[in-house]
């Protein structure tokens, strides 16, 4: 018999109610229990004991059949593994950092600590899960509306600055996944926060019809060659500063080709949700289109204003959309009727509305990616991230 | 604050909080505590007492004004207010002692030393020294609105490491604590000042109580695991938690039982403490909160003309900020302790002094000068808001006249509104010239005195407990 000390990594709000007993009445109405049977059901404390033979497979079993996972196998959050992740945070374990919507669970530093170790984060990873986490809690990035909306939106991530280099946070081949520990566990941590304080349940809170991958982890860095200033000091960051952009985003559009493929895509796969709502989207630039287009002059700021100007969708094809007859015509910002006249709707209000991020590997065969967003405010929201005084030598102390 | 809005809102006035961003967890399990999850509150951000106008200013209008205007326009999805735990009798554990103590330890039902695994059968034990019902409840106690029972009293009393006949000396202090006269819902307030059990009657022998040297020493199982319970039931059944509910800025360890020398105080003709709050059973416990005490020793002479001025001079320097709870903040609520070792009260008795009129001499003598008075409450603390003068307050009717027997800032003002505020014990070393005095919070842990019932054969079962 082995024996794991487990933290519980679901929610509990501030008047004390876990987020698992709504859950449990929403997956009862909605015949989901097949997937959850133990749903509401585990003790109401800080700290479990699970004992066995195979306390992981003990404690996957269980978490899983409670509804606290991905789907994917989870690192057991042992009071240990989540001391070495609050080790790289200079918070205190029970600050609360917000609730996070829609259920209000309160994202403590412990809590979001268990959810990463579950993730499989390592522990230096944990400060850009926690710059992640304040980014969800913004306002602006209405988790409500990521969390319970039909669309299948997922939050974006964009590391940037030397701990981006550091850890690392893959920019170059498969930056998009798989492969990477970083990008594949950073963003999957916020994923399990999103599921297991905010009670973002698939069929039960959350109501996007088909999901989409980005919903595992959605997590890349922005190449340290790039010809151009970085997106952080982009947005008025230092250099030597680390941190986290988030953008809420629909599924990644593969474009292979040069700038104008690229527009092209922009317009054609733009979301008229994104543009009811003035939404910010993001593309992710090609190492060699970028390099090619910087030789010639171009800053990001002149293919901003190129995808602005290519990228638009036929004023006919919007008039046509189902979103142009179900919702009432003065909900369509002016800057969209003003377009239509002319013929041709932009993708977004405005060039400075396109993030662009150069990622990927270096190929002759250039290969983008286009995220539309979904939602509404408008949001682009960064972090900083906290890093520890001496972390550049704790992460070379680091085995390898 | 967070209460002043429940209060408000239980009117039908909407309302939102300013609260110190330090103290935002603590607002939330306030309100929720108080069975308003909901209640909106807006975050001012650091602590305003260290900020400058301009400062506080420009973080009221970037963070605070938002926040305010969300609380009082946005609805919020009314939260049921039932939080699921385990219930009474269920095993949430089956393991070694260690695993049990580290088990406890981390769900932060332990205080962090070694706690006696509470049984059914260790609980069983401590049942059969009360006449009540397991189930029985004592009241609801913020800021967890858990109810305490009779059952959860001997839980903690077994895990505290009690002895199962201390039992209906902790039933009397649950009473003590959910009686609203005492304000158990203060304990988390920052000032940490720790609640000072006085326990007084013939239980003191019974039990095997200290009341001699070293009363307020650890090392006497009866004193210490008392004490022990005391806080680990404000932890479980309360809920003040440090980090989260408790927001003592120090706070200091629990206080190991104070009991009285009965036989002294029968000797001199003086009455217990417990008797001047009025309780005539035979056996009582008190419970009071103090910020903090400070010994007073060699108290040389042999009169009391020659004792009395070190004496008061010791209760006048004991009290700082206090002094809101004399006047301003919560007047008349201020009721320090002073312990008097037996040698000193057998001392002043035999010259003639009653209790009453020590507590007299003691008022006379214990003064400090007015504009001093002022600036402890107003000036640098700003704990009665406007700088209000003595002279003030008395006119507002808010003081007692004594406060103003003159315009002179100089003139000597009492620490307490009146003699029968000074409460006095005797306990400690018999032949040693030292005393004790306690500052008091008010208010905020008022004296409450409860009579300890025993149970119908209480001889019987103690001779039992005796023999074992």
């Amino acid at each position: 018999m082995d024996a794991l000390w487990v933290l519980l990594p679901t929610g509990q709000r501030a008047s004390g109610e876990w987020i698992d007993d709504t859950l449990r009445e929403r997956v009862r109405e909605k015949g989901l229990l097949a997937r959850t049977p133990l749903v509401g059901q585990f003790p109401r404390q800080r700290v479990e004991l699970v004992r066995g033979a195979d306390p992981v497979a003990a404690v996957n079993t269980l978490f899983y059949r409670r509804g606290w996972t991905d789907g994917l196998p989870i690192v057991p959050p042992t009071l240990g593994s989540v001391e070495a992740m609050l080790g790289w945070s200079p918070r205190a374990r029970h600050d609360v950092l917000g609730e996070v919507e829609p259920l209000r669970g309160l994202a403590t530093v412990e809590k979001v600590a268990a959810n990463a170790v579950m993730a499989g984060c390592r522990p230096e990873h944990f400060p850009v899960v926690l710059a992640a986490v304040e980014g969800i809690l913004d306002p602006a990035f209405n988790a409500r509306g990521v969390q319970t909306t039909d669309e299948n939106v997922a939050p974006l991530l964009i590391v940037n600055g030397p701990i981006s280099q550091a850890l690392p946070v893959n920019a170059d081949w498969g930056a998009l996944g798989p492969g990477w520990q970083a990008n594949a566990t950073i963003g999957r941590a916020l994923r399990l926060v999103m599921n297991n304080l905010g009670g973002g349940w698939p069929g039960a809170v959350s109501f996007a019809g088909l999901g989409q991958p980005g919903r595992y982890t959605l997590c890349l860095a922005e190449r340290a060659d790039s010809p151009w200033p970085p997106l952080h000091v982009e947005l008025g960051y230092r250099p030597e500063q680390s941190t986290v952009t988030l953008l809420r985003a629909e599924t990644a559009i593969n474009v292979t080709g040069g700038l104008d493929e690229l527009a092209s895509v922009v317009g054609s796969a733009a979301s008229l949700f994104s543009i009811l709502h003035s939404g910010k989207v993001a593309v992710v630039l090609a190492p060699f289109v970028a390099r090619r287009l910087a030789a010639e002059g171009w800053t990001k700021d002149d293919v901003r204003r190129h995808l602005h100007a290519g990228g638009r969708l036929p004023a006919e094809t919007w008039r046509r959309s189902w979103l142009y007859s179900a919702v009432d015509a003065r909900q369509w910002p002016a800057w969209v009727h003003a377009a239509a006249v002319e013929g041709w709707i932009p993708a977004v209000s405005e060039p400075a509305d396109i993030t662009v991020v150069v990622a990927g590997a270096d190929l002759a065969i250039p290969q983008h990616a286009y995220f539309p967003s979904w939602g509404h405010p408008p949001c682009r929201i960064s972090r900083e991230v906290v890093l520890p005084p001496d972390w550049r030598e704790r992460l070379a102390a680091e085995p390898a | 604050m967070v209460r002043a809005s429940a209060a408000a809102e239980g009117a039908g006035v909407p309302s939102v909080s300013l609260v110190c961003e330090g103290f935002l967890g603590q607002a939330a399990s306030t309100a929720a505590g108080l069975g308003m999850p909901d209640l909106p509150t807006a975050a001012v951000p650091g602590h305003v007492d260290v900020q400058s106008p301009e400062e506080l200013r420009r973080n009221v209008l970037t963070v605070t004004v938002d926040a305010v205007i969300r609380g009082l326009t946005e609805s919020r999805p009314r939260a049921s207010g039932s939080v699921a735990e385990p219930e009474a009798r269920d095993i949430v554990l089956e393991g070694t002692f260690d695993e049990v103590n580290r088990f406890f330890y981390e769900n932060e039902w332990s205080d962090g030393l070694p706690i006696v695994p509470p049984t059914r059968e260790r609980v069983a034990e401590f049942l059969r020294f009360t006449d009540r019902a397991p189930d029985e409840a004592l009241g609801v106690l913020l800021p967890d609105r858990r109810q305490a029972t009779i059952w959860n009293v001997a839980v903690n009393g077994v895990m505290a490491g009690c002895r199962p006949e201390y039992m209906p000396v902790l039933v009397a202090l649950v009473e003590a604590m959910a009686d609203p006269h005492y304000g158990v819902e203060h304990s988390g307030n920052t000032p940490g000042a720790e609640t000072l059990i006085v326990l007084d009657g013939p239980i003191v022998k019974e039990l095997g109580f200290n009341y001699q040297q070293g009363a307020l020493r650890d090392g006497f199982h009866a004193n210490t695991t008392v004490g022990r319970f005391w806080r680990l039931y404000l932890r479980n059944v309360a809920g003040f938690l440090p980090h989260k509910t408790d927001k003592g800025t120090f706070g200091n360890t629990w206080r190991v039982v104070l009991a009285e020398n009965d036989e002294v105080l029968h000797r001199i003709g003086w009455p217990s403490i417990a008797y001047d709050q009025g309780v005539t059973a035979p056996n009582a416990v008190t419970i009071s909160r103090f910020t903090g005490g400070g010994v007073i020793v060699s108290v040389f002479g042999s009169t009391p003309e020659q004792m009395l001025p070190y004496l008061a001079d010791a209760l006048a320097r004991q009290v700082g900020w206090e002094l809101c709870f004399t006047v301003g903040l919560a007047t008349g609520t201020q009721k320090p302790l002073l312990i008097l070792s037996p040698i000193l009260a057998e001392t002043l008795a035999r010259a003639g002094l009653t209790k009453q009129a020590l507590q007299r001499e003691l008022y006379r003598r214990a003064r400090i000068p007015a504009w001093k008075f002022e600036r402890l409450i107003g000036e640098w603390t700003n704990l009665v808001p406007g700088r209000p003068t003595l002279l003030d307050l008395v006119r507002a009717g808010k003081a007692p006249a004594v406060f103003a027997e003159s315009e002179d800032p100089d003139r000597p003002v009492p620490v307490v509104c009146e003699p029968g505020d000074i409460m006095i014990a005797v306990s400690g070393d018999p032949l040693r010239t030292n005393a004790y005095c306690f500052a008091h919070n008010g208010m905020l842990g008022f004296p409450t005195t409860k009579p300890v019932a025993l149970p119908r054969d209480w001889s019987r079962l103690l001779r039992e407990a005796r023999s074992r």
